[in-house]
């Protein structure tokens, strides 16, 4: 069984590879300290069984889950997590399995020989459980899209803008842009704080804000920072936009 | 006190005058001056009378004392209603034995009804304000612990994690954790210097910096606080633990907390300042929590001179706290 173990602290990482070696259940393939390193060693090393910490700065376990669903092969998961959760109770309800630190370790010998691959609903449970438990509504930090069998991450705070077009959303940043399979409406629920409606297909970045332009045919378009191409403003969005830029 | 049985005992007068179905309204106002003046003679007499008593009662029941009580006003007010007839007859004006006992039995009738009122009243007061007081009292006991779970589960993984590689160090985890939760449960009136609370703080700082490694930097200006100033146990401590968790935690390359401290005029001023992930900013929610568990410990030690304040600027988030110097010496004799 190869394991990747991911949590922010190293001393904890250290007592479960330690613990692995003396149990001589798998070998820990890899280490991670992030959610976004996680995620790029998953889809290199393809483990079996993650031990995943729920509590990390940036991208936290929850939504480290949420994004595997992406990855070609998504290996098992294993939640750790010191104390009380709010996610807790929603892992249970879905036969999720957690370690409770510290991890004892013939309670890790049994959730790695129980460790089963997560489906989709699962996945997506865990990630709701987050959003229900939270003091406050949670948004994720990055968005995924497959590319090419890999997991492709755009950090939320690099996005100019989503555009809508049938069945997928473009995301645009600096580098370039990839489709995802999301409604722009849970879009703007999710994000609202950080991008405004121009149009009924587009969410903007506020902070990529630019300039308003009238264009020959007497439509207005906006102009982002950092690129060049242009986007249409609607009528019914056009009052609140020039609000939003003057104030 | 005085004043509340005056303007009870003048709503009781204007009660009476009011009740009578038949009457002219010239009669009334003559009336309500009679009733009134009566009625202020025997509520004033009856709680002067049992100010007088109250050292005997306090040392009854609540159920005696109340009897007693009673009786007390009862015969007060049979005092006061003979005396008032008799002023009456000086007066000359003539009422007859019978007229006699009807007022005196009337009055005391009236009397059994509103004194019964009266105690009753005082007694649900009293109870309320018991109520209150020990509900400020759980209160305080509450606040006084309020380290996370959190941290305690983390640094249990802490010392878990170290017990094989690094046995000395696991054994000064487990000494500076055993100190802090003694602090914490320590008794809530307890005071201590404030070179042992920033002790403490740096015992907790020892346990979170092994677990957060570099992420975690620390500045200390402490050196010009006076460590004798006397402060309630925990009161920077969680401020820290807050820092940490709000400030360095949440942020991927961690980051600087900055404690700093001095002595302005006759307060003790002493400022927190860690930066403000984004995110964080938005959820004040756990921090109130230990703000506001430090605002009212160092209210119910100093009064109103003690402050908590928070500013949020350019990505840091600053707390000062600042409280009277009080040393060993200059300690007012004052209760928690």
């Amino acid at each position: 069984m190869r394991i990747l173990v991911v949590d922010d602290e190293r001393l904890a990482r250290e007592r479960l590879r330690n613990l692995i070696a003396e149990l001589g259940v798998g070998e820990v393939v890899g280490e991670a300290a992030t959610g976004r390193d996680a995620l790029e060693i998953t889809a290199r090393l393809e483990p079996d069984v993650l031990l995943l910490d729920i509590r990390m700065p940036g991208m936290d376990g929850l939504e480290t889950a949420a994004h595997l669903a992406k990855v070609d092969h998504p290996p098992a998961v294993i939640f750790t997590t010191a104390y009380g959760d709010y996610a807790l109770r929603a892992f249970e309800t879905q036969a999720v399995d957690y370690l409770l630190k510290p991890i004892r370790k013939d309670r890790l010998e049994q959730a790695l020989q129980g460790a089963r691959r997560l489906n989709r609903a699962q996945l997506g449970a865990v990630e709701e459980a987050g959003n229900q438990g939270a003091p406050a509504p949670r948004a994720r930090t990055h968005l995924s899209a497959r590319v090419h069998g890999d997991i492709r991450l755009v950090p939320i705070e690099e996005v100019l803008y989503f555009q809508a077009d049938q069945k997928y959303v473009t995301v645009r940043d600096q580098q370039g842009q990839v489709l995802i399979e999301e409604a722009l409406k849970s879009l703007e629920e999710e994000f609202g704080e950080r991008f405004v409606r121009i149009h009924r297909n587009a969410l903007v970045a506020r902070r990529a804000l630019e300039r308003l332009e009238r264009t020959g045919t007497g439509r207005y378009q906006v102009k982002l920072k950092g690129i060049e191409e242009r986007l249409e403003v609607s009528r019914r969005h056009l009052s609140g936009l020039r609000r939003l830029m003057r104030g | 006190m005085v004043f509340a049985v005056v303007v009870i005992a003048q709503l009781l007068a204007f009660l009476l005058a009011l009740a009578p179905l038949n009457g002219l309204t010239a009669d009334r106002w003559r009336e309500l001056g009679l009733i009134s003046l009566f009625v202020q003679w025997a509520a004033l007499t009856s709680a002067g009378t049992l100010c007088l008593a109250r050292p005997q009662l306090a040392r009854l029941s609540n159920t005696a004392a109340g009897l007693v009580a009673y009786l007390l006003m009862m015969l007060v007010l049979a005092i006061v209603s003979e005396a008032a007839f008799h002023v009456m007859e000086l007066l000359g004006a003539g009422h007859s034995a019978y007229w006699h006992a009807h007022f005196i039995a009337r009055n005391l009738a009236m009397g059994a009804i509103i004194n019964a009122l009266v105690l009753r009243y005082f007694f649900v007061q009293h109870q309320w304000r018991r109520n209150v007081r020990a509900e400020s009292q759980a209160r305080l006991q509450a606040l006084q612990s309020r380290i996370r779970p959190h941290f305690l589960f983390n640094s249990m993984n802490t010392i878990a994690s170290l017990a094989r590689s690094d046995p000395a160090q696991a054994e000064a985890v487990t000494e500076n954790l055993a100190d802090l939760f003694r602090m914490s449960l320590s008794d809530v009136r307890n005071r201590i210097s404030l070179g042992e609370e920033l002790e403490l703080c740096r015992r907790y700082l020892y346990i979170e910096a092994l677990r957060l490694g570099e992420r975690l930097d620390v500045a200390w200006d402490v050196d010009a606080l006076p460590t004798d100033a006397l402060i309630p146990p925990l009161t920077l401590q969680p401020l820290l633990e807050n820092a940490v968790y709000h400030g360095i935690e949440p942020a991927t390359a961690g980051g600087r907390i900055e404690i700093s401290g001095r002595l302005d005029g006759a307060d003790v001023d002493i400022q927190i300042t860690n930066p403000a992930p984004e995110g964080t900013t938005q959820r004040p929610d756990g921090n109130r929590l230990a703000l506001d568990n430090t605002r009212e410990r160092l209210t119910a030690c100093f009064g109103p001179g003690a402050r908590v304040s928070i500013e949020a600027e350019q990505g840091l988030y600053r707390v000062g706290v600042r409280f009277p110097y009080l040393s060993p010496d200059n300690r007012p004799d004052r209760p928690a």
